[in-house]
């Protein structure tokens, strides 16, 4: 039984924020790993990175944009009801410790992630610098907590109605020339971004790492849909992810791979509606 | 028994019977059974006594009533009317005199002896001869649905045995002093005396009779290789078919449920110790039912959120229905084992806290990570793994997508590689959801097919194609990164070394190409790698198998036992509730010590 | 490529071969996470030890024989994707690994053959490379027996 104990509607409503009653899971998940829910008895299985956690109220928080059925269903849950299953801490937590400077790029919902990898950053003792990004003003999610763990942050939209107007790309550019002491970039976000981020990044040498969000079905390797190739291995996002060197990821495939039932998501929404 | 002159008859008819005095033949053949027709003489009348051989005791029918335990004065030739009555033996049972016949099987003459006392009509012939004749009832076939109708639906392909039918498959079984088939079973379930039980109508009697063994019945009778487990170790199977063992615990798994004859059986001595069982496929039911039987204190944990493990997410609804499997699992739960859904043990707990919290830890994760070939082309979309096809088939019912949400994964033209039965489930589940076209391709010849036979005629009956002695080398794709076609290579088979296995190697240049839209890879799977991130000191072997000792179970760490496919890589279901039973025993062992 | 004046010349540098191949296998041995394939590789070491031990001993006696045995190649690694060595790396990939790195020297002696300046010279070479196909088969045959089994 995992409850909705609080419910919270972000960027006019196309992003959703819950906060469940997990405690095991609360317990024992670190940042960048995910969790895998299933609403209700016809439901399919959806991953979404763990946002945050409250270990002593055995509280986790997910962050979700309304894309499909699933999250359109979702939101049309209240405080009080019922999650019917939620799985996790699944995939390997992300490496944290204290290296210097470290930088996070975020765009759209990634900030969500983002922001858990963040928090564990700074308190390890890291000077953290934030990029978050969205396509406007109101779409712009988690600023304040972003502000809260961030030594410095900027934030972006592509049509300039909030902060810098444009990608994350560049004030991540402009970092990237000035400072000499960043040690890693997290970046997390839409693939495009973090394909243009890891571009980036490599022409400068700096690792960089990023969240992948395949389509997956059990989140415990056994389908392999979730397969991604990173260098020349053929990786599962769920056991060996999901975090990644950025480097290595082929982000091409991966957005093929995850356009693969587009199709069916549509029809799955019309099936609903009628 | 006697010895008696039976020179005089001829030894070509088969299964006839003969008056030794007039050698005129009593039978009367109806298309379907031989009858014998003797006269008897009852309370001084004379009437037809006609005996019909069915299983092992003959049906008399009479022309007046005769009631059980009676005498009859006489029995009389019909043709010659001599009193075929021998003074000089008797029912071996009863002690009444008996009548005396010869009847010819297999081209021996064997004499006969019918006791005057209606009720035990079958005597007088020795075992030997007993197994002769019943050589002739042939092994019942079950009715199954037709082919072109089955296609259409995932309702199950076999209907299971009839009362009628699987009395008379009961019936051929010889109740060997010394039975081979139980040494064929990997949980030592006592076959001939549930068999002897069902001779005796008792089909609640037999499946308890299994129950003590082997708590999931109805789905081992579904999918035990049988044939190459107690089967092919039947006596009868030697010089004809063997007991049709699988088909009969089907049955009286079946017979139970249905009839609502399930009892939980009373646990005593209950104890306050505590297991813990990781993964709710069979093995780990296997292990939770004899513990909490043993009056342990059971908790089993299942990453995902139905129970069952490779029965839930793995066999297709057409060859298990899932209602059965969960029926099989409530009977643990009503034993008192409890099941705690959606955990991902070495992360939401690991091994070690399992080990504070339980007596015992019970290992039975299965062998979840699915093997691609590593050729050009294996991420394109529309490239399965097994695991991912039939999860979603199975566990997401996506076959009733959109009414369950998850995607169904379909092609009209899918090829499946492997030989396997996941192979054959996946190429059966693709026919059922409207491909036009499945073949399967695998490396070597016929022969070699890894497929439980029945599986291997039934998909190939549903129009499934075989490309044997084929191996993929290539998938090739769109611009789209959907999957295209498959090129493939002839394969042949040579004996490279003395091993005398005969291997495929491709043939140069026979290169050719299988257009399809989706391609589905059965060729196994491997351990997954989850439990043993947090747990270092799990020993495995090269394979990343679990090392565990073949007899006790145990693993290096003390107190975790391990079994199934995570020990011994994908076998079957049965090998798996064998390797749980043998744990369990090891585990009440141990623990009683204390 | 290096050119070889004598049958000593030819069969030092085949030892070299077998001990680079036996500095690989260790260096991976030790590189690797689980224990069991530390063992596998060092196995493998071993048997590349047997051969050159094997290859010692012909030079030393000077007599060797070129059977005409025909190995069979099952040709599993040809249609695979090379995956790189790692430390995490499972049986089956290093299986694979040794069956292409067995591949590698079988081409290579055969290709020395062919371009051998006389027969003597041509017969050590393809004896050589016949050795380095039974060692391809034995890793193929584990392979086939094991990874392909539903296949």
């Amino acid at each position: 039984m995992f409850q909705i104990v609080r419910k919270q509607e972000m960027a006019k409503g196309t992003i959703v924020r819950f906060d469940i009653s997990a405690p095991k899971i609360a317990a024992k998940v670190k940042a960048g790993q995910f969790v895998i829910l299933r609403i209700n008895e016809t439901g399919e299985r959806i991953p979404l990175t763990v946002a945050d956690k409250d270990e002593f109220a055995g509280i986790i928080t997910i962050i979700f944009q309304v894309v499909g059925k699933t999250t359109a269903l979702m939101r049309s849950l209240k405080e009080g009801d019922i999650i019917k299953d939620v799985v996790g801490p699944l995939g390997k937590p992300a490496n944290i410790n204290k290296m210097g400077t470290v930088l996070m790029v975020g765009g759209g919902t990634g900030v969500a992630i983002l922001h858990h990898i963040a928090k564990a950053f700074k308190e390890a003792g890291n000077f953290v610098i934030g990029i978050i990004g969205a396509k406007d003003k109101e779409l712009m999610i988690l600023e304040n907590e972003m502000n809260a763990v961030c030594d410095e942050l900027i934030i972006t939209t592509d049509d300039g109605s909030y902060g810098e107007r444009g990608f994350v790309t560049q004030p991540l550019k402009k970092y990237l020339e000035e400072r000499y002491d960043i040690k890693i970039v997290y970046a997390i976000g839409p693939i495009i971004m973090m394909k243009n981020v890891c571009i980036l990044t490599k022409k400068f040498n700096i690792p960089t790492m990023v969240s992948l969000n395949p389509i997956m079905i059990d989140g415990t390797g056994m389908c392999g849909g979730c397969r991604v190739k990173v260098g020349d291995k053929t990786q599962f996002c769920c056991v060996d992810g999901p975090d990644f060197d950025g480097h290595l990821v082929n982000f091409d495939e991966l957005e093929k791979r995850n356009n693969l039932y587009l199709k069916d998501e549509k029809l799955s929404l019309l099936f609903s509606i009628r | 028994m006697l010895d008696l002159d039976i020179k005089y008859l001829k030894f070509k008819t088969y299964l006839n019977t003969y008056c030794p005095y007039c050698h005129q033949s009593f039978n009367v053949e109806t298309k379907d059974k031989k009858q014998l027709v003797l006269k008897a003489v009852f309370k001084g009348q004379e009437t037809d006594l006609i005996l019909s051989p069915y299983l092992d005791v003959f049906e008399v029918e009479s022309s007046i009533p005769i009631e059980t335990n009676e005498v009859l004065d006489d029995i009389l030739c019909p043709e010659c009317h001599k009193s075929l009555i021998s003074k000089e033996i008797c029912c071996g049972e009863c002690g009444s005199p008996v009548g005396h016949v010869i009847i010819s099987a297999l081209s021996r003459l064997i004499p006969f002896f019918i006791c005057l006392k209606k009720g035990c009509e079958w005597h007088g012939l020795t075992k030997s001869d007993e197994r002769k004749i019943k050589l002739k009832i042939p092994r019942q076939e079950m009715p199954e649905q037709d082919k072109t109708l089955r296609i259409h639906n995932h309702q199950e392909v076999p209907y299971g045995y009839t009362s009628e039918l699987a009395s008379l498959e009961a019936g051929r079984c010889l109740q060997c002093k010394a039975p081979k088939c139980v040494e064929g079973c990997p949980v030592d379930i006592d076959i001939p005396a549930f068999i002897k039980l069902m001779r005796e109508n008792d089909f609640d009697g037999a499946a308890k009779k299994i129950k003590e063994r082997n708590v999931l019945p109805a789905v081992c009778g579904r999918v035990c290789p049988q044939e190459s487990q107690c089967e092919a170790k039947c006596i009868l199977g030697i010089k004809d078919m063997p007991v049709a063992i699988g088909r009969l615990e089907r049955f009286v798994a079946d017979f139970e449920r249905k009839m609502d004859l399930v009892k939980i059986p009373v646990i005593k001595n209950k104890t306050n110790k505590r297991i813990a069982v990781v993964g709710s496929g069979p093995g780990g039911l296997t292990v939770a039912a004899d513990m909490a039987l043993l009056g342990y204190s059971v908790t089993v944990f299942e990453a995902l959120h139905e129970l069952g493990g490779v029965l839930t997410y793995g066999i297709p609804e057409f060859r298990l229905p899932k209602s059965i499997v969960q029926f099989e699992i409530n009977y643990l739960k009503e034993l008192g084992v409890r099941f705690e859904l959606n955990h991902v043990i070495g992360n939401i707990l690991t091994v070690d806290e399992l080990r504070e919290h339980f007596d015992a830890v019970y290992i039975g994760v299965g062998a979840g990570l699915p093997v691609f070939m590593g050729v050009e082309g294996e991420s394109l979309g529309n490239v399965f793994s097994s695991n991912e096809y039939l999860t979603r088939m199975n566990l997401m019912k996506a076959y009733r997508f959109p009414e369950y949400d998850t995607p169904m994964p379909k092609g009209n033209k899918v090829v499946i590689v492997g030989g396997g039965n996941v192979a054959m489930d996946c190429a059966r589940t693709a026919i059922r959801t409207g491909s036009t076209e499945v073949t399967i391709v695998y490396r070597r010849s016929r022969h070699e097919l890894p497929a439980r036979l029945e599986e291997v005629h039934h998909a190939e009956e549903e129009g499934i194609k075989f490309k044997l002695l084929t191996s993929p080398v290539r998938y090739i794709g769109t611009d789209y990164n959907s999957l295209k076609a498959v090129e493939c290579i002839k394969m042949e088979l040579v004996e490279p070394d003395s091993s005398g296995r005969r291997r495929p190697v491709p043939i140069k240049d026979s290169n050719f190409i299988i257009e399809c839209d989706s391609a589905i890879i059965a060729i196994g799977t491997g351990p997954n790698p989850i439990i043993f991130s947090t747990s270092p000191d799990l020993k495995r072997n090269k394979w990343g198998y679990i090392d565990a000792n073949e007899k006790t179970m145990e693993t290096s760490i003390p107190k975790v036992y391990a079994g199934g496919d995570i020990v011994t890589g994908s076998a079957t279901v049965i090998l798996a509730m064998g390797a749980g039973r043998a744990a369990a025993n090891t585990m009440h062992k141990q623990l009683s010590k204390k | 490529m290096k050119e070889f004046g004598s049958v000593n010349d030819i069969l030092e540098f085949a030892i070299c071969q077998e001990q680079e191949a036996v500095e690989f296998y260790s260096d991976l041995a030790s590189k690797m996470k689980i224990e069991a394939m530390r063992i596998v590789f060092n196995q493998f070491a071993q048997e590349e030890m047997g051969h050159k031990a094997k290859l010692l001993d012909i030079k030393e006696k000077g007599i060797y024989e070129v059977s005409s045995e025909i190995i069979s190649d099952l040709k599993i690694s040809d249609y695979l994707v090379k995956t790189p060595a790692a430390n995490d790396m499972t049986y089956q990939e290093a299986l694979v690994l040794a069956m292409n790195k067995e591949k590698s020297s079988f081409k290579l002696y055969l290709n020395l053959s062919e371009r051998a300046p006389n027969a003597e010279l041509k017969s050590l070479f393809l004896m050589l490379a016949q050795e380095e196909s039974k060692h391809k088969l034995r890793f193929e045959i584990e392979y086939d027996d094991m990874v392909l089994k539903e296949n």
